[in-house]
């Protein structure tokens, strides 16, 4: 019986006047791999950041398993501990070495002891192939390899689904690859992941249902195979059409 | 402009808590000597011959042996407190120190704020120039068309600006006062200003220190007694302090002082 | 007077001015960090009254407030003037102190915060384990500076009866006749002080920099 980790009811977000999103649905099961896509400044990160709670839905709930975590007396400290995010930016502690970020929350949040912490963290950092830069700062390290020390960070807190925040869109294209191929790694591995991005090629193989969101709504959502070769709005097929012009490669649909 | 009314509203909150401050109860000062076993006395030490510092970095001077002398007699120590010569009577008023002896003289104006000792000498003005001065002065008015200096907050500061500034007879900027007598000593000796006017006894010895220096004309203008300054209302204090000081004039202490530091 | 004996008169008020600096660098150190942590995080009142307190603070000579303080003080507690001196110094310098943290607060970007967050640290773990360490280093050039002029500042307390560096190098210069040498020496004292100072600084402040690759 496939369980839905993650439901958005009816979630809006206003700015002023200005309403990034207004109802918003979306049902996310165990294991599934979504992937957002739409034109920039649609409000698909501030979506993002509102499933996490670090920024407030105006409306709407949203329900992490059983939990409604929109709800008024919410621990939200406690709920962010099981949803891990990825930033564009990667964020990392500037202060702390590559082990040391991926500590941090095990010590802290997760109360477990310093070599138990220190184990897991090398595991998790093995995880994404940095087992040497353990004892590396963020400024020794390229983009891609921050990246994906950003990835571990969140792993490593065992979280019930990974948000990722356009996890690509700052690093140099010949670095982009090492971070998507982690990516793949952990869909195929089951993880439930969220991720906003303009990489078709890893949406149309890697996502089990792809989004696509423009001016605050959700236009159309469906399989890769039905956004890409059957899409049922025009604004879609357009969309699909310039990124992909952008990106190169030059398939137009039927 | 909101941030401005609030922090205008602070600042005079914090001026009229700084107006409450200024009355003190009379308390008994004298017993409260007594109690600590020790008299805390303020000073401006920047003032040869009356209060100055030695060689070896010690308190000196006719004030300074004075007050000593009362202290023992007294039946206490003394712990010394100097401070620019301008913050003394605040000092009083505030009870910071239990009296000062600084060379004062008597004023309406500090009368208000404090009380006064019988005098323990007597003291006069002094019109202090370059000795190339070729001016001359037979009345003290004739001093408006030089540049005049006084030291802030003596007597002569204030004669100066009563009786010349208020009264039109010189302009403000006419004159320039100092925080100590031998910053002005300096200004004069550069002909920043032309006159000084201080009291005698020290302006004889900046002569001896400076050099090139002459006293043109001396008179009492606002000078005269001089007197240790106490607390308001303090009556007791004052009529013990008064007591050691005309014993001390019987004796001929003080002719001795004066003898010691004040002639050639 | 020999030199030897005028010098020592002059520098032995170099106790005086390290006491009042001792005391209140540090107490402007503690209350300038509170009030810089409160005025980022605490809500937008205390942000806005603590921006009113260093506009105040600094906007007003230190010797002004310094004399305000100290007989505001005289009225409620009895203190001596080196200790109502000091404190007055430490409240002086907290306006400035926290204007240099909030900085360097501010400067460590506000994703770094959220990046803790999500992580599920609270607010205060954030503040304690990502935004004070981060904070700390872009804060010591700027705290040195403050540091430095607090050593200075420290020579202001001659007004209200502290026999410290300054003062002394008055009444030398009154008794002796030497301005010159008299606040020269004191001028080399004070250098000396504020010298060393920032040397340690420097010192501390390459001994935290983060390792990066140029």
């Amino acid at each position: 019986m496939i369980k839905p980790i993650l439901t958005v009811k009816n979630l809006t977000k206003r700015y002023g006047e200005h309403t990034v999103f207004e109802n918003i649905n979306l049902t996310v099961n165990e294991g599934d791999t979504i992937v957002i896509i739409g034109p920039s400044g649609t409000g698909k990160s501030t979506f993002l950041r509102c499933l996490n709670l670090l920024t407030k839905p105006n409306g709407g709930q949203i329900w992490l398993d059983d939990q409604e975590i929109t709800a008024k007396d919410v621990d939200e400290d406690q709920v962010r501990q099981h949803i891990g995010m990825v930033f564009q930016n990667f964020l990392l502690f500037n202060h702390l070495t590559a082990l040391e970020n991926v500590k941090l929350g095990l010590i802290h949040v997760k109360h477990m002891s310093k070599e138990a912490a220190e184990a897991k963290a090398r595991e998790e950092l093995a995880r994404v192939g940095l087992a040497e830069q353990a004892d590396h700062y963020p400024g020794q390290l390229s983009g891609g390899q921050q990246q994906r020390v950003g990835i571990a960070r969140a792993l490593a807190m065992d979280p019930r689904i990974m948000l990722f925040d356009e996890p690509t869109s700052a690093l140099d294209p010949e670095l982009i690859g090492e971070v998507l191929e982690v990516m793949r790694k952990l869909s195929f591995e089951g993880m439930t992941m969220i991720v906003v991005t303009h990489e078709m090629g890893f949406a149309r193989e890697v996502a089990d249902r792809i989004v696509f969101m423009e001016k605050g709504q959700i236009v159309e959502e469906g399989t890769p195979d039905q956004l890409f070769y059957h899409p049922q709005h025009e604004r879609t097929r357009e969309f699909l059409w310039k990124i992909t012009e952008l990106y190169g490669k030059k398939e137009k649909e039927a | 402009m909101k941030k401005t009314l609030v922090a205008l509203s602070v600042l005079l909150i914090m001026a009229g808590l700084l107006a409450g401050c200024g009355e003190q109860a009379p308390t008994s000062t004298l017993d409260k000597i007594k109690q600590a076993g020790k008299v805390v006395v303020g000073t401006s030490a920047d003032y040869p011959p009356y209060e100055y510092v030695d060689e070896t970095g010690n308190y000196t001077g006719f004030d300074i042996e004075l007050m000593t002398e009362i202290a023992k007699r007294m039946g206490v120590s003394l712990e010394w407190v100097d401070m620019p010569f301008d913050s003394l009577i605040a000092a009083v008023q505030e009870g910071k120190i239990d009296m000062s002896i600084s060379c004062f003289n008597y004023s309406e104006e500090r009368d208000q704020q404090v009380d006064f000792s019988d005098p323990y000498y007597t003291s006069q003005d002094a019109f202090l120039v370059a000795e190339g001065f070729t001016g001359t002065i037979t009345d003290p008015a004739d001093i408006v068309q030089y540049k005049i200096g006084v030291q802030s907050g003596t007597v002569q500061d204030e004669w100066v600006t009563t009786e010349l500034i208020e009264t039109g007879l010189m302009p403000e900027s006419k004159l320039s006062r100092y925080e100590r007598v031998d910053q002005a000593a300096l200004d004069l000796q550069a002909g920043r200003i032309d006159v000084l006017v201080a009291d005698s006894v020290p302006a004889q010895a900046l002569i001896k220190q400076f050099g090139g220096f002459k006293i043109v004309y001396e008179v009492q203008l606002y000078t005269g007694p001089i007197n240790i300054v106490l607390p308001e209302g303090d009556k007791a204090l004052r009529d013990e302090v008064n007591k050691i000081i005309k014993q001390l004039q019987d004796e001929g202490f003080i002719d001795q002082l004066a003898v010691k530091y004040f002639s050639e | 007077m020999d030199i030897g004996r005028f010098f020592q008169y002059i520098a032995s008020g170099t106790a005086y001015t390290l006491g009042v600096t001792l005391i209140a660098l540090p107490s402007g150190l503690i209350l300038g960090m509170l009030f810089a942590f409160l005025a980022v995080y605490a809500g937008k009142i205390a942000t806005r009254f603590f921006s009113i307190y260093s506009t105040i603070m600094r906007g007003i000579p230190p010797i002004v407030l310094l004399f305000i303080l100290y007989f505001l003080m005289s009225g409620a507690i009895n203190l001596t003037p080196f200790w109502a001196g000091s404190v007055s110094l430490g409240i002086i310098s907290s306006a400035y102190q926290m204007e240099i943290f909030r900085g360097a607060i501010l400067s460590v970007s506000a994703d770094q915060m959220m990046a803790a967050r999500a992580i599920g640290l609270s607010k205060i773990q954030a503040i304690r384990t990502v935004i004070f360490p981060q904070m700390i280093r872009i804060a010591i050039p700027g705290w040195s500076n403050e540091a430095a002029i607090v050593i200075k500042d420290s020579s202001l307390v001659y007004a209200i009866g502290v026999p410290e560096i300054l003062r002394r190098a008055q009444l030398i210069s009154a008794s002796t006749q030497q301005p010159f040498l008299a606040y020269t020496t004191a001028a080399f004292i004070y250098f000396t002080l504020v010298f060393i100072t920032n040397r340690l600084l420097n010192r501390a402040e390459q001994k935290l920099t983060i390792p990066s690759n140029p």
